[in-house]
């Protein structure tokens, strides 16, 4: 469950960071996220990995929560990663492209 | 690697320089780095691979108490080893559905075999016979000193191989100029930019992972590369022996006395290790002796839920049972080692965390798998005559199929080797080794006849062909087909099977896109690049 928890964190985290940067705002609204807006999504990202890593290291200790958070980060990015890649050529397709 | 040229100003900048470094540290070793990371990749799951290779054992559905086995086999020993200086025996747990035990054969004349090793069964206590197989401790082994080489050798390559790679991990960080800008940046469709990106979010995602597993790596055979502080410092036999007991819980046997005196049970020895580590977290029982009145017995701590490999350990008066000491640490030396070195291993790992180990560990193999696809993608474009490449190109170019596509086809042959070879075959656990270099040297002879293109295609293809097939030939050799597996809760087979349909998929699906890749035409080059530091970034 922890596990489960801190992976949710993980992602949610990602796609937050994610889509306060400037290029994927462009990429998924087509325009840049007003400043407070982007903020926001910047801060609530952040704090989600760290309430990740504060899950993890609750659970079991710094050594192996801080391994654990590791790789719970490494496949959050990716799989949000994959998700942006797969949105963008859905939409791509869909417009004939 | 010839352009901008004159655009260059004199002086080369640093990022320039780790630029060219990481291309040349990364190809020079990077089919046996590759080699290394899949095989490294797969032994975080060789206890379940040697399960499944060994099917004749049955599928351990529960884990039986250590203690109760600990006292089976140690019994079984008495008979089959008896008088033996030392034996040891790894219990079972949730990844391991038979005892492994080993021990040193009394009396053994110069010439004889002085080891003996065996199988048993944890609820009979009974050998249990097995086809011939070195199971998932080949490609364990293989990842870091090969085959057919003397093991110093293929460890000194293995090294050599991995500070390459550490050297491509620095370089690539400090040429990698964009790291948080580009974090989840991919443009699809653009040639070699595509697979820049590919290859930096799978380097950059995992990061922590692959410079954590590469340094460590180099630190598991530390005492091999740089031996010289060691030499100094331990001289004499009590000092080894001191170095050690700070490195492993096998206690070494001393003199007997003669006297004979039966091992106390063996049973309440790992009831007390049980109470202060867990039920399910005593990994090993080594007794010195046994049988005489010198007897000595350790119970080690199990890995499980500790980033640490030091030895903790029990250790006992065999012949009363009474508790002589309790080893529960080390220098903070010794320490540091064993935590790099469980952190290499992951055998603390719970299920989740050996997956998200397996997964990441992936990424770092199709890191490196990129980036050699990679070399071979910018100098298609800069090919005087694409058609007639230079050999440098074609070397590379055949040395990638046969390193990546290839692998896959050869690793999967082993397994269906595993199936396939007669049981009663002389020497049966080395031809299935055979077998696997056999199909990689096949592969690469059909890299080098065939045309690039399809030479790639129809590797991945018969990878996925053999993956895919792999479950149905276990269904037809053996008793345990998948749904026979998943209606008995055994695991192991059926993650088994799962998985080689999931690592089917993922070469088909590479397979259909390679076959449909047209390349485009060579893009109009701007005179100048993005000045970076003074100079000119050449991305060859």
């Amino acid at each position: 469950m922890i596990h489960l928890s801190s992976f949710i964190l993980c992602l949610t985290g990602f796609a937050a960071l994610a889509v306060a940067m400037d290029r994927q705002q462009h990429d998924l609204f087509g325009r840049s996220l007003p400043a407070p807006a982007t903020a926001s999504l910047r801060a609530g990202g952040a704090a989600a990995l760290l309430g990740a890593l504060g899950l993890l290291v609750a659970w079991q200790g710094w050594g192996l929560g801080l391994v654990m958070f590791s790789g719970h980060t490494s496949l959050g990015a990716g799989i949000v990663h994959g998700a942006i890649i797969g949105g963008l050529r859905m939409r791509a397709k869909a417009r004939g492209g | 690697m010839k352009t901008d040229q004159d655009a260059r100003p004199a002086g080369r900048g640093l990022r320039q320089s780790m630029s060219d470094l990481h291309s040349w540290v990364g190809l020079l070793l990077g089919w046996v780095l590759y080699a290394m990371f899949l095989t490294g990749t797969v032994s975080y799951f060789k206890d379940e691979l040697s399960q499944w290779m060994r099917p004749e054992l049955p599928a351990q559905i529960q884990v039986p108490d250590p203690a109760v086995v600990a006292q089976r086999i140690a019994d079984e020993l008495g008979t089959v080893a008896p008088g033996s200086p030392q034996w040891s025996l790894r219990l079972p747990d949730a990844r391991n559905n038979s005892v492994y035990a080993f021990w040193r054969t009394a009396g053994a004349a110069p010439g004889q075999r002085a080891f003996g090793e065996g199988n048993f069964d944890a609820a009979t206590g009974r050998t249990v016979t097995s086809r011939g197989t070195l199971g998932g401790d080949f490609f364990y082994r293989f990842h870091f000193q090969f085959h057919y080489m003397p093991v110093v050798w293929g460890r000194w390559i293995a090294g050599i191989a991995a500070m390459f790679m550490l050297v491509a991990i620095v370089s690539g960080v400090i040429t990698h100029k964009k790291i948080f800008t580009d974090f989840f940046t991919f443009r699809w469709g653009r040639g070699q930019r595509s697979w820049l990106d590919a290859h930096n979010a799978l380097s950059v995602f995992g990061l922590p992972f692959h410079a954590m597993i590469t340094y460590t790596g180099l630190v598991t055979l530390m005492a091999l590369y740089m031996p010289w502080g060691e030499r100094a410092a331990i001289r004499t036999a009590a000092e080894r022996q001191q170095l050690t007991a700070e490195l492993s819980a096998f206690i070494q046997p001393g003199k007997p006395s003669g006297e004979t005196a039966p091992l106390a049970s063996v049973e309440d020895m790992v009831r007390q290790a049980q109470e202060r580590w867990g039920r399910d977290n005593v990994g090993r029982v080594t007794a010195t002796h046994a049988g005489d009145a010198a007897a000595r017995v350790a119970v080690a701590r199990g890995d499980g839920g500790r980033v640490s490999m030091s030895p903790q350990y029990l250790e006992f008066e065999g012949s009363t049972g009474r508790l002589l000491a309790v080893h529960e640490g080390v220098g903070a030396a010794a320490e540091t080692r064993g935590v790099l070195y469980a952190l290499h291993l992951g055998r603390f790992s719970d299920s989740v965390t050996r997956w998200l180990y397996f997964l990441v560990s992936l990424a770092g193999t199709a890191m490196v798998g990129t980036g050699l696809v990679m070399w071979i993608v910018k100098r298609r474009q800069k090919l005087p005559d694409p058609e007639r490449p230079h050999v440098g190109f074609r070397v590379v170019e055949r040395l990638n199929i046969a390193g990546i596509a290839g692998l896959s086809v050869a690793m999967t042959a082993f397994l269906w080797a595993n199936r396939l070879l007669p049981v009663t075959l002389a020497d049966r656990a080395n031809w299935e080794i055979h077998g696997f270099f056999i199909v990689w040297a096949l592969t690469l002879l059909h890299a080098v006849l065939r045309p690039a293109k399809k030479a790639w295609v129809e590797q991945l293809w018969l990878a996925a062909a053999l993956l895919a097939l792999l479950p149905v030939l276990n269904a037809v050799t053996t008793p345990r087909p998948f749904w026979h597996s998943l209606g008995a809760g055994d695991r192991v087979f059926a993650g088994m099977d799962a998985m080689c349909w999931a690592l089917a998929g993922l070469h088909a699906a590479l397979a259909v896109r390679t076959q449909r890749h047209q390349p485009k035409p060579r893009p109009a080059r701007k005179p100048v690049r993005e000045p970076v530091n003074g100079a000119v970034l050449r991305e060859g």
